[in-house]
């Protein structure tokens, strides 16, 4: 919380865009999942200041909104990159052994789970059960379903995907 | 309310609907174990423990803190059943806590601890994985363990619901859930140490104990807080005549168990190394330590001098805002009946001298009848001029419980924007025009009247004079006032709409408008106020109205009650009538000289200013720093002669003193001290008293004894009676009773005199000018600080370290003209003096207007002043 009102922008962030949103809802109620839904899609993610900003517009604290964008998946806190990995680890695509897939991404790209390529082309992520067990192990690579995948065919649909760029 | 008849643990109960099981069996002293249940929260549900099992139609097990309790209802406690299910979810609790409960300051006195020991657990059956996040320490005052947090929810509640604050909350969900601050940033709060107090378990501590006793080994003793007005009840936790940290009881006085930052952690003053542990006496212009007995005797023999030359009214004496009203009741007593003089007075009288008749008024007109826990009851809550975060945190807290509980509705009124956070649907804030309070306070009342908001004719038959108010607001116009106070028509009208809907009504009138040149007519006009709204005029199932006034400090009410003012003998009565006179020489054996009573009494300063002052017998008042006009007190001390000073530090005023005497402090002595809500508390000596420190009514026993007048006084308790006695006010009062309960003295005054009829007062509508002024273009204002105030802040070193300094707030707009960004130096400039400050640029603010706190002791922001809106100017340092 931040008892006085000057936030501590790290970095100078365009806050406009909230404004427009918050505009929007600003006769409306309980309306801080739909704000922060709408916010995100202007910026790719949800950065400090833009948090610190909504938090007081909404008279709330910054650490209520934390609450609400952490407890759901949805919501970024860190820039994301334009391509989005997600490794399946449910039970199906576990036990097709799709450790060997995080790995795999891990060393080919030198990220973690939830980190983003300095480059911002890739968001590496593991998810839980997509659907599609019938197929496991899976990787979703945007809205693109990789079944039956192994490390090798990962490696190379990844170089793909870095030879298109941005 | 319909109440429930139930049976828990084969004991009936009566519970009022609507109360879940856990309370009720709470309530019945039946002990369920829970640990994320409080009575003073809402309820949540998350801890799993307070399984029970329940037999409405069927028997099954219900969680007794979530369900609320039917008629005919059996309940059991403890079956076979339920303590398998509560040992399981201990086990699964215990499972990732570290269980370092040697190295943890809460053993002891945690819950999980103790459920733990009541279950007569072992370690459990489950491999376990400790969790070792770091310590979390990013502030003086807290350190958050969150291995040792069970996710229970209740600090997030209390930070929220009591305090307003909002600064933690849980983060991340399932097994990666915590609590923390957003980004992780250092936390940034009020620091009112709620979360540690509801905190069962070792995550939250108070690092000011830091390993300075085991909670087994303290002696505790309740007292009162020595700080504000709301009176809270603090809890001395005690180890070798020490005091090592305060904690605080819910079931102890007004304030639930609630506290501020300056009531929980603003202890440390009390064995700091600057207390004046022996007597001080000047000699080749130095202080120097002395014995009593010399300190006494000289002074005994210079009051005695001055006395002999020039008359005891020669010697001025100034009481005290911070000590007892047995200390005041005997300074008053000592200053009036040996020394011989009615030249004496307090620090909030001075302030604003119409202040005690008005709030008496206000008594006799039955409209200041509740004590402030009558706040959590409002239906409507109105504070005017009053900040209540920053000048009564607690009360704050009691505000936002009526507006959780009873969706009370807010309106806010003040000069300049004050930071109030609750979760209310109606809060109008309405910031109106330097001194234009008059005006806003008579729109209200011509909307109410106008738009016929109550029932007139009932308010007509109920009250004196209203034909002539009405008259008068026949040419009232609102479209004007909303001109001149800069509030729209609109809010003047919702906030008349909401003052007069029916319920309880709390009007809090703040220091804003009880110090400003025209508060005593403010007042005039916000009695009116209260006097059309339909509680006050008994509307049935109405509620009532009940006003209070700002009261700065711990006992500045009971200072006035005492009569340490030149107008009142103790118990406000009135000094001037002979029968008043003579029952008092009669009960102190004395015969008052005719010289010493006038009729109109020049302020003790002002006839220091005129020379007319020998002698300043000052009890713990830092003077200097305080009165609201450095210039003046400053020049009015050097032309006394002889100045003693009674004190616990040597203030800025002890310094100028030839005689300096140490005082005892709050936790070393015994005695009552008044809140702004009239009532009455009971303090409790926690150690003996630092060094040769003595309670400020044994010095005064003394300084009498050696000037020749035997005081028998053993204890406060016998001054205590002796004012029961000579006061009809305090009828009623009883020592022994008040250690057990609080007494109230409004509500007896106003039963001995309940038939007098309101009568309306005629208060023209002005606004007190504020003059351009070319060469000192701002208006200083300056107001209560929620982490300081006076003395005894100061020396505490955890206050020191949260608020290390005093900034001068600057208007947003202001700053940008000025160029002033947040933390550059800037000095602000009256025709009196200079200060130089680091500036907070903030919304808050009107324009042309800077705000600068008066409670860091060290910032003598009152040399600027010389009146209530001084004019200064503002500058950039440059570097
Ligand atoms: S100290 Fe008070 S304001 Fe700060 S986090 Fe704890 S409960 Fe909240
Ligand atoms: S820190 Fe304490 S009060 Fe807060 S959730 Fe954890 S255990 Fe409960
Ligand atoms: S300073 Fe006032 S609000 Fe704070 S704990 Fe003391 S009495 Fe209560
Ligand atoms: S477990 Fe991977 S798709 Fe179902
Ligand atoms: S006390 Fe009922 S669930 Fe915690």
């Amino acid at each position: 919380m931040k008892m006085n009102e000057q936030s501590t922008n790290k970095e100078a962030v365009d806050l406009s865009k909230v404004e427009k949103v918050l505009e929007k809802y600003k006769d409306v109620r309980g309306a801080v999942i739909p704000i922060l839904q709408k916010t995100q899609a202007e910026y790719g993610f949800l950065p400090e200041p833009v948090i610190d900003y909504i938090a007081q517009s909404l008279n709330m604290s910054a650490e209520e909104i934390i609450g609400v964008t952490s407890f759901y998946a949805q919501f970024h806190l860190k820039p994301r990159g334009h391509h989005i990995i997600k490794v399946c680890c449910g039970t199906a695509c576990h036990v097709k052994n799709a450790k060997a897939l995080s790995s795999k991404v891990r060393e080919k790209l030198k990220i973690n789970i939830n980190e983003t390529t300095e480059d911002k082309l890739f968001t590496f992520e593991e998810v839980s059960c997509v659907g599609a067990c019938g197929i496991a192990p899976v990787v979703m690579i945007d809205e693109d379903v990789h079944g039956e995948i192994s490390p090798d065919k990962l490696n190379d649909v990844l170089d793909d995907y870095k030879k298109l760029g941005v | 309310m319909k109440t429930i008849h139930l049976v828990i643990d084969d004991k009936p109960i009566i519970a009022p609907e609507g109360t879940n099981i856990f309370q009720a069996s709470l309530d019945n002293g039946i002990y369920i174990p829970g640990l994320c249940y409080h009575p003073k929260l809402s309820q949540f549900g998350g801890c799993r423990l307070c399984m029970v099992e329940v037999t409405e139609r069927r028997t099954g097990h219900r969680f007794a803190c979530a369900h609320p309790v039917s008629e005919g209802m059996i309940v059991k406690v403890n079956t076979p059943k339920v303590i398998q299910y509560r040992k399981s979810v201990m086990e699964f609790l215990l499972a990732h806590h570290p269980l370092d409960c040697p190295t943890c300051d809460k053993a002891g006195e945690c819950g999980l601890q103790d459920v733990t020991h009541e279950l007569n657990l072992f370690p459990g059956r489950y491999k376990t994985v400790r969790m070792d996040a770091p310590m979390i320490r990013d502030n003086p005052l807290l350190e958050l363990n969150r291995n040792r947090c069970i996710l229970c929810g209740r600090c997030v509640k209390a930070c929220k619901e009591i305090e307003g604050v909002g600064a933690i909350d849980f983060q991340n969900r399932g097994i990666k859930t915590v609590i923390g601050t957003a980004f992780d940033r250092p936390l940034e709060c009020s620091f009112c140490g709620g979360c540690t107090a509801v905190c069962p378990t070792g995550a939250w501590q108070d690092r000011t104990l830091g390993f300075k006793g085991r909670p087994w080994e303290f002696n505790k003793t309740p007292t009162i807080c020595p700080y504000c007005a709301v009176g809270c009840t603090v809890v001395l936790n005690t180890k070798m005549e020490s005091v090592r940290r305060i904690t605080s009881d819910d079931y102890l006085g007004i304030n639930e168990g609630n506290l501020c930052v300056k009531g929980r952690f603003g202890h440390e003053f009390i064995h700091s190394p600057e207390r004046i542990k022996t007597p001080l006496i000047r000699k080749n212009g130095e202080l120097c330590p002395t014995s009593w007995d010399e300190a006494l005797e000289y002074v005994a023999k210079r009051f005695q001098q001055i006395i002999n030359e020039h008359g005891g009214t020669a010697i001025g004496g100034i009481g005290s805002e911070k000590c007892t009203n047995e200390d005041n009741y005997l300074f008053q007593k000592f200053c009036r009946a040996v020394l011989g003089t009615n030249n004496i007075d307090n620090m909030a009288n001075m302030k604003s001298p119409a202040l005690n008749g008005l709030i008496y008024e206000s008594v006799i007109n039955g409209m200041m009848l509740a004590s402030m826990k009558e706040i959590e009851h409002a239906n409507t809550l109105f504070f005017i001029g009053a900040d209540m975060t920053e000048a009564h945190p607690v009360a704050g807290g009691m505000a936002r419980k009526a507006i959780r509980l009873n969706n009370a509705n807010l309106i806010i009124a003040n000069e300049r924007g004050v930071q109030f956070n609750s979760i209310t649907k109606n809060d109008i804030r309405l910031k109106y025009a330097l001194g234009s309070q008059i005006i806003l306070i008579n729109a209200l009342i011509k909307v109410i009247i106008g738009e016929k908001l109550v029932d007139l004719k009932k308010v007509e038959r109920s009250t004196n004079n209203f034909d002539k108010l009405r008259s008068l607001f026949n040419a009232f116009n609102v479209e004007e006032a909303s001109k001149i106070t800069g509030v729209t028509r609109e809010a003047i009208r919702n906030a008349a709409l909401l003052l007069t809907k029916p319920g309880n009504c709390c009007i809090v009138c703040g220091k804003d408008i009880e110090e400003s040149p025209l508060g005593a007519d403010t007042i005039r006009a916000l009695m009116n106020l209260c006097a059309l709204l339909p509680a006050y005029n008994g509307d049935a199932g109405s509620g009532k109205v009940s006003l209070f006034f700002s009261r700065s400090h711990n006992n500045s009410q009971g200072v006035n009650d005492m009569g340490v003012v030149p107008g009142f003998f103790p118990g406000y009565v009135n000094i001037n009538e002979t029968s008043n006179k003579e029952k008092v020489e009669k009960s102190w054996g004395v015969k008052f000289p005719d010289a010493i009573f006038k009729k109109d009494h020049e302020n003790v300063i002002d006839l220091a200013l005129n020379s007319k002052l020998k002698a300043l017998y000052i009890m713990g008042e830092n003077l200097i720093v305080n009165y609201p006009n450095g210039k003046k007190i400053k020049e009015a001390c050097q032309k006394i002669d002889f100045i003693v000073v009674q004190d616990t530090f040597l203030t800025e005023t002890a310094q100028l003193a030839e005689v300096v005497l140490p005082a005892a402090t709050f936790a070393e002595k015994e005695g009552t001290f008044t809140n702004m809500g009239m009532t009455v508390q009971s303090l409790n000596k926690a150690i003996k008293p630092v060094g040769d420190a003595k309670p400020d009514w044994q010095i005064i026993c003394s300084l009498a004894q050696k000037m020749g007048s035997h005081y028998s006084y053993v204890s406060p308790k016998d001054i205590l009676t002796e004012i029961e006695n000579i006061s009809p006010m305090y009828a009623g009062i009883n020592y022994d009773r008040l250690k057990r309960k609080e007494f109230h003295w409004a509500s007896s005054v106003y039963n001995k005199n309940k038939s007098t009829k309101y009568t309306f007062n005629i208060v023209k509508p002005k606004s007190s000018e504020i003059k351009e002024n070319k060469d000192f273009p701002f208006v200083l204002l300056t107001g209560a600080s929620l982490n300081h105030q006076g003395t005894f802040s100061r020396h505490s070193k955890s206050l020191v370290s949260v608020a290390s300094e005093c900034f001068v707030e600057i208007n947003k707009k202001d700053a940008q003209v000025l160029q002033i960004n947040n933390g550059d130096k800037v000095t602000i400039e009256s025709a009196q003096n200079k200060l130089t400050l680091k500036a907070k640029v903030t919304g808050k603010l009107s324009e042309r207007t800077v705000f600068v706190s008066e409670d860091y002791e060290w910032v003598p922001v009152n040399i600027l002043r010389d009146r209530v809106h001084t004019p200064v100017k503002i500058y950039k340092e440059t570097v």
